[in-house]
């Protein structure tokens, strides 16, 4: 009865599953046939067929894939360099109640600031290239610091007491026992960092910048080139959104 | 006049492992202003009885009547106390006891006056402005206590509702809960799986098997209406806890070797 | 920020106030001080950012005026701050304020209805919440504001382009928590409505709502921010007006000191909405923790 049990339990949910993700998969085709109505309506907004070719096209072309290139190395680099940062700065507010009292109330004021107003201020000292690396190091810092800080003192009593009568050191604690207990709210850090260091970087191009997607965007508004303008933008949103979805199955099944 | 009838209940439940019968061929009576407490294995059934007559499950066939009327759905005339924490935590003690009493729709003053009653009555006067997370667990059962009594309903269904607290508090609490029940006279039926919380509280005890539920003893408890805990180690509480012992010994195991076997 | 059983992202009052006490060692410290030395957790942060604050502001003050670094880079103190003094009589500045408020505050009116809404509906309908989770999820860490340029292009460089897209980033954080706030009422409460015979409306601002609400208040909270973040950050790429917009203008024109005023109001005004949302939420879950 055991194993029949599980079983069917488990392919009961094995099809609720199947369900849901032909429901989302159903809900992405209702938004392409509102875009392909929509595009009908009004000139500005190109067919699907249409932006897909010249996305195709694009991808073909060196000069759109050096802005790729440009906005992928900025991307990468503040997500790693954010998530690191973040995690460190985290484990220290988590850690210590001094670091905490002192610093907790202006971390969360500055999570709840618009980060892109100090655009302007990074340029002068960052150059075109690095300040947009900067900011997206900014957007991705904070999801992660946050996360791992409560985190770390959401550890249980018990596995610090565990740890203390088993005499682990402190890398030992670190590795065996918080970075396990933390996962999850980890990995939820590490997704919006993902997602928000694209963010910053490509708002950060918006505003300016020598090379990448973002300049491509408003150039391609600019010029009233819209089916280019609407192919970089679902480019983007579809890599981030693909990479966002990736962590967050992954987050689930380590639940 | 707030008898409990069950007549031939049985309760069914569609798992995705087939279908798993909980209670079985029940046919039983609490008297009116009766106190009786309900003992099995843990997993038998008692909960899902418990939750037939007050009409939160229905039976999947039998009749259950509480005064002599038939009981489909839940209902004023029936109280219940559950085993989880069920205070509310944004309301304050006073609050969380008038609560019953608002849903039911009951004038402002009426409630006020009724939840002082019942506070009054389960020892809690002086923290009617305190929230349930500043008061201990066996404070905040005593809550959830009040709020069943502020309704002074004819039947008070009490689902191992000191499971969660310590052996003190309980034996503390089960004499309050006596002492009220016998000022009141209102029904009772106590689930619990603590055999001398059993016979201390009660009039009659229910034996409860391993799934299908059925009693499969009935035990009436002799004992003097005046109980305290001296009377733990009286020859004739001995005897009542063998006898209900022995009952149950062979079910606990059976069921404990069904659940073991299972996972 | 926050952990979510549904997105992944939700926690109530994760991030700044979370008042349970690291369990670690210094609670078994052998020696403590005696009581009345110790100040209050509080007044320490309080004092300790007041501190932080004030040595920033010197720092600047007398970078600058040394020439540690170029005016233009970052001015004094003492000019930003005259800087903004003479905001407060430029007209120009009050109406960039009363267009982002208008903006900001039309998303988080919006963004909180359409996400209550949504939040209940998918909690009744679970298969309808799990079939939109995944894309509440990922557009939860607001790559929303890439689409503003084509919203740009359909309704036009205006106040309701902004207002659109805020609304929608305002929405997400709201549903999504409320969501996880109403699946994770305690099934007790259930039972204890059904046994008291509650009426559907009984139930839902009785019982749902309040035992949901430390969700719900965290995910307005992020709304509220979101859309403060997302409307200024749509203002900076491009606009006519608004306090995001006019950043951007001075920094073209190369009117530093007036840029730097508008930066500083920027932060400050969203520093003390982070703040009121802090202490309102604090009122809501006020008794729900010793």
């Amino acid at each position: 009865m055991s194993l029949a049990a599980r079983r069917s339990a488990s392919a009961m949910r094995g099809h609720e599953n199947v369900k849901e993700i032909a429901g989302s998969a159903g809900l992405a085709l209702v938004a392409l046939v509102v875009w392909q109505v929509a595009s009908g309506l009004t000139f500005v907004i190109p067919t699907p067929v249409e932006t897909l070719r010249v996305l195709v096209a694009n991808l073909g072309d060196p000069a759109y894939l050096t802005d790729v290139r440009a906005t992928a190395v900025a991307v990468v680099s503040a997500f790693t360099v954010g998530t690191v940062l973040g995690g460190i700065m985290g484990l220290v507010l988590g850690l210590s109640r001094w670091a905490r009292l002192i610093f907790e109330p202006l971390v969360i004021a500055l999570n709840g600031v618009p980060k892109i107003v100090l655009y302007p201020i990074l340029l002068p000292i960052f150059q075109l290239s690095g300040s947009k690396v900067v900011m997206g190091i900014l957007f991705a810092l904070f999801p992660v610091l946050i996360n791992v800080a409560t985190g770390v003192r959401e550890v249980p009593a018990v596995y610090w007491k565990l740890g203390r009568s088993v005499q682990a050191s402190r890398v030992q604690m670190l590795l065996h026992i918080i970075l396990p207990t933390i996962r999850r709210p980890l990995l939820t850090g590490i997704r919006l960092a993902a997602s928000l260091a694209v963010v910053g970087v490509v708002l950060s191009e918006f505003f300016a910048t020598r090379r990448g997607l973002g300049r491509v965007v408003l150039q391609s508004y600019g010029h009233g080139d819209y089916a280019e303008m609407v192919a970089t933008i679902l480019l983007l949103i579809v890599v981030s959104f693909t990479v966002s979805i990736m962590l967050w199955r992954w987050e689930k099944r380590i639940r | 006049m707030s008898t409990i009838q069950l007549d031939d209940i049985r309760v069914e439940f569609d798992t995705p492992s087939g279908k798993v019968v909980a209670v079985n061929g029940v046919t039983q009576q609490v008297p009116s202003g009766g106190f009786v407490s309900l003992v099995g294995p843990s997993g038998c059934g008692k909960s899902t009885l418990l939750a037939v007559i007050s009409g939160l499950t229905r039976a999947t066939s039998g009749q259950v009547a509480v005064g002599g009327k038939a009981v489909t759905r839940p209902g004023r005339g029936i109280g219940v106390v559950f085993q989880e924490e069920s205070t509310l935590p944004w309301r304050t003690v006073q609050e969380n006891v008038q609560f019953a009493l608002q849903i039911a729709g009951v004038d402002k003053g009426e409630q006020v006056e009724r939840a002082n009653w019942a506070i009054d009555l389960v020892g809690l006067k002086g923290f009617e402005k305190s929230y349930p997370s500043m008061l201990s667990g066996g404070m905040r059962q005593r809550v959830a206590l009040a709020r069943t009594l502020a309704l002074e309903p004819g039947v008070v269904l009490m689902d191992e509702p000191f499971a969660a607290l310590d052996q003190q508090t309980r034996i503390f609490l089960g004499a309050e809960v006596r002492d009220i029940w016998q000022r009141s006279q209102q029904t009772v039926l106590f689930v619990t799986h603590d055999i001398s919380e059993a016979i201390l509280l009660s009039q009659q005890v229910w034996v409860m098997s391993y799934r299908p539920g059925r009693i499969i003893d009935v035990i009436d408890v002799d004992l003097p209406e005046h109980r305290d805990a001296s009377i733990v180690s009286s020859p004739a509480f001995n005897q009542l806890h063998n006898r209900v012992w022995s009952s149950l010994q062979e079910e606990s195991k059976r069921g404990f070797r069904q659940q073991e076997t299972r996972t | 920020m926050m952990t979510s059983v549904m997105g992944g992202d939700v926690e109530p009052g994760t991030g700044d106030d979370v008042s349970i006490e690291r369990p670690d060692t210094e609670s078994d410290r052998p020696v403590q001080l005696p009581r009345r030395w110790r100040l209050s957790d509080p007044l320490i942060s309080a004092g300790a950012t007041a501190g932080l604050l004030v040595v920033m502001a010197v720092v600047a003050e007398v970078g600058a005026r040394s020439g540690w670094w170029r005016a233009s880079t970052l001015p004094a103190t003492s000019t930003m701050l005259s800087g903004v003094a003479g905001l407060m009589d430029d007209p120009q500045f009050w109406s960039d304020l009363t267009r982002s408020g208008l903006e900001i505050g039309l998303a988080i009116l919006f963004g909180s209805t359409a996400g209550l809404l949504s939040g209940l509906l998918f909690w009744k309908l679970p298969t309808l919440g799990r079939i939109f989770e995944p894309y509440l999820v990922s557009f939860y860490a607001v790559p929303m504001v890439l689409f503003y340029p084509l919203a740009i292009v359909v309704v036009g460089i205006n106040a309701s382009s902004v207002v659109i897209l805020a609304t929608i980033m305002a929405t997400i954080p709201v549903a999504l928590n409320t969501t996880v706030g109403l699946n994770g009422i305690r099934p007790v409460y259930l039972k204890l409505s059904r046994s008291l015979q509650c009426k559907p409306h009984q139930m839902l601002f009785s019982i749902a709502l309040p035992a949901a609400a430390p969700f719900i208040v965290a995910g307005l909270r992020l709304g509220v921010v979101y859309a403060l973040i997302g409307s200024i950050a749509m203002e900076f790429v491009t606009a006519q007006a608004g306090l995001g917009y006019r950043i951007r203008y001075y920094y073209e024109i190369f009117d530093n000191d007036r840029m730097f005023a508008y930066i500083l109001v920027v932060l400050v005004l969203s520093v003390l909405l982070t703040a009121l949302l802090a202490g309102l939420e604090r009122l809501v879950v006020k008794g729900r923790t010793s």
